[in-house]
């Protein structure tokens, strides 16, 4: 258990700058994820934080020690990577306790401390076996025994779930929120998917181009997203971000409204349209529709809908969910 | 049966096949023949098979102690250059270093210079060393001239591992040299035995260099036996070819040992994380 402090963090790359100027607290026992699209540097910040990658300025502080020069085993952090990076030719055994051998710790207590670890994620049959012989849920499992085992202060996942089908990563997601309750440390998540930030964290960090856009709880950030990047990220189908004549009429740069924010009749509304396509999910049903004077807009309904391509519909959004995004940066919700 | 092409291609495998085979077979069933059979039937069964000749050699401590001395140097050549090579190659392919490239680029030279060009050189720095007369004295060569290539063949190897397992170890406390030992040796079998076996016919079968380094009877290797024992009895083929066959195998076991991780070696990446 450890509170993360980033301060004033810069991150360059020969000429090119990926993270600028970057100051975050991580607080003690969260699970934070930093979400963001590709190339953001979320990976980046996290790989400093483990220390993989040296900070170009500022301060790595965990658990009141500044960390910022200390070798990766030195920091009390575990990490869990992408594609696993399980020891190939070790036994499931060898890769959880490899760290412990490392630091020369008894043999009894190795063996005491594996065995905990792999009862905690169900490994216990599967210990004597070469990682090629396991399946990806299971790897996973192992690799994320390998972190257990250490005890660090603070666990490090960096796309843990991308190499799974989605059947397993949704398992796998109920696991990891329960081995944070079980375990009670301060976890560090990073992914490109908002489903995944929205579901497990207690914090997300999201973030564009190396700046943190917003942070806060998962409904916060869903509620009152401080700019249309965030508004536009987390929830799926993304809110709709509507500019022009609509926009300017409101004294606004941008307003936006959630797909499930916007009701619809067939007699009257604010918006006038025609439907595009119609996704029938059977719990909802996501239309798109080209909206006069608008331009497109999703909207999603509860439960199922019959509806065609070219019936033409009238639109209203929901009172208190339109966010007005203000060229000076404030936001208004009306 | 066969379609046209898969009669082509057995037919051009039997063909090149035989192009070793023939001789390979001439070889060995020659010191079963007598040297008048040699003379009229050179490729055929022999008529009548004489054991003796093969006996006589394998009895013969100088045999003996040829292919002993052939053995030391062979050991001590791929002892050598797995490890300075494996060594040199986890640092070009691991670390990144100022001057690393232009290193690199001077060693693969080492692969342009041919081994006769260099030899006076080679025999003068031998002679001051000291080691004339020495296993030493054909080691060193050996493995100074085997570096380049098994550098090159060591770093691309080494640089397909994926870089989240040596990621991995590091945040377990692995740092470079025990992960050197820990992983990329270990990993890396089919490599050690592809450069090995190279390294190992490579040396037993030299016969320049132990020509201009040894000169003492008692330190010859297997090739100067063979022109030794060739001069003595230079009529008697059948005694000349069972000496090579018999001198042949333990570079054809050393092949057939370490065949199976040599396709594995030169196919590459056989290393998954």
């Amino acid at each position: 258990m450890a509170e993360v402090i980033l301060n004033q963090i810069r991150k360059t790359f020969g000429a090119v700058e990926v993270i600028p100027d970057l100051s975050l607290i991580i607080p003690n026992g969260s699970f934070t994820v930093l979400v963001g699209p590709s190339g953001c540097g979320k990976s980046t910040l996290l790989r400093m934080i483990a220390g993989l990658e040296k900070t170009s300025a500022g301060q790595v502080i965990i658990d009141r020690d500044d960390v910022t020069d200390a070798e990766p085993d030195k920091r009390g952090i575990a990490m869990v990577f992408q594609s696993y990076a399980l020891y190939p030719h070790m036994t499931v055994r060898q890769n959880i306790g490899f760290a412990l051998r490392l630091a020369r710790r008894p043999k009894s207590e190795i063996r005491q401390r594996v065995d905990e670890a792999a009862d905690i994620l169900q490994l216990g049959a599967l210990l004597d076996r070469k990682p090629r012989e396991l399946s990806g849920g299971q790897r996973q499992r192992v690799a994320i025994g390998r972190a257990i085992v250490r005890k660090p202060k603070v666990f490090l996942f960096d796309e843990p779930l991308s190499n799974l089908d989605a059947a397993l990563r949704t398992q796998m997601r109920v696991e990891l929120a329960e081995l944070h309750a079980k375990l009670d440390a301060t976890m560090i998540y990073v992914t490109h998917d908002q489903v995944e930030a929205m579901t497990m964290a207690d914090q997300i960090v999201i973030m564009k181009s190396g700046v943190i856009q917003q942070v806060g709880q998962p409904m916060e950030l869903y509620n009152r997203p401080e700019n249309p990047f965030v508004a536009g990220f987390i929830g799926s189908p993304k809110m709709n971000l509507l500019e022009g004549k609509l926009a300017a009429d409101q004294n606004a740069k941008i307003v936006g409204v959630r797909p499930e924010h916007i009701s619809i009749s067939q007699d009257c509304g604010d918006w006038h349209g025609k439907v595009r396509h119609a996704e029938h999910l059977g719990s909802d049903t996501v239309a798109y529709i080209d909206a006069d004077s608008i331009g497109p807009v999703t909207v999603r309904l509860q439960g199922e809908v019959p509806m065609k391509a070219g019936t033409p519909i009238w639109m209203t959004p929901v009172r208190g969910n339109v966010h007005l995004f203000r060229a000076d940066g404030s936001v208004e919700r009306v | 049966m066969f379609s046209w092409k898969e009669s082509g291609r057995i037919v051009s495998l039997l063909f090149v096949s035989s192009l070793i085979l023939i001789p390979l077979s001439a070889t060995i069933l020659g010191g079963f023949k007598t040297t008048g059979e040699m003379r009229v039937s050179p490729f055929g069964l022999p008529r009548e098979w004489i054991t003796e000749v093969y006996a006589e050699i394998l009895t013969d401590p100088n045999f003996w102690r040829y292919l002993w001395n052939s053995l030391i140097i062979s050991i001590l050549t791929v002892a050598l250059t797995l490890v300075l090579g494996s060594m040199a190659a986890y640092a070009f392919a691991q670390a990144k270093f100022f001057g690393a490239d232009f290193l690199y680029s001077y060693l693969l030279l080492g692969l342009m210079f041919p081994f006769a060009a260099a030899i006076l050189p080679l025999f003068l720095t031998v002679r001051d060393l000291g080691i004339l007369d020495t296993p030493w004295g054909v080691v060193l060569p050996q493995v100074a001239f085997g570096l380049a290539f098994s550098i090159m063949f060591f770093r691309t190897f080494f640089a397909q591992m994926p870089d989240e397992l040596f990621e991995a170890a590091r945040v377990d406390g692995c740092g470079y040299i025990r992960f050197f030992f820990l992983f990329t040796l270990p990993l890396s079998t089919p490599i050690l035995a592809t450069i090995a076996t190279f390294v190992f016919v490579q040396s037993w079968n030299n016969y320049l260099l132990p020509l201009i380094m040894l000169n003492d009877r008692d330190g010859y290797t297997w090739t100067l036996g063979a022109m030794d024992y060739r001069g003595e009895y230079s009529w008697e083929w059948n005694r000349t070819l069972a000496f090579v066959s018999a001198t042949l195998a333990p570079a054809v076991v050393f092949f057939l040992a370490a065949q199976k991780y040599i396709v594995a070696g030169l196919t590459g990446g056989a290393v998954k994380g």
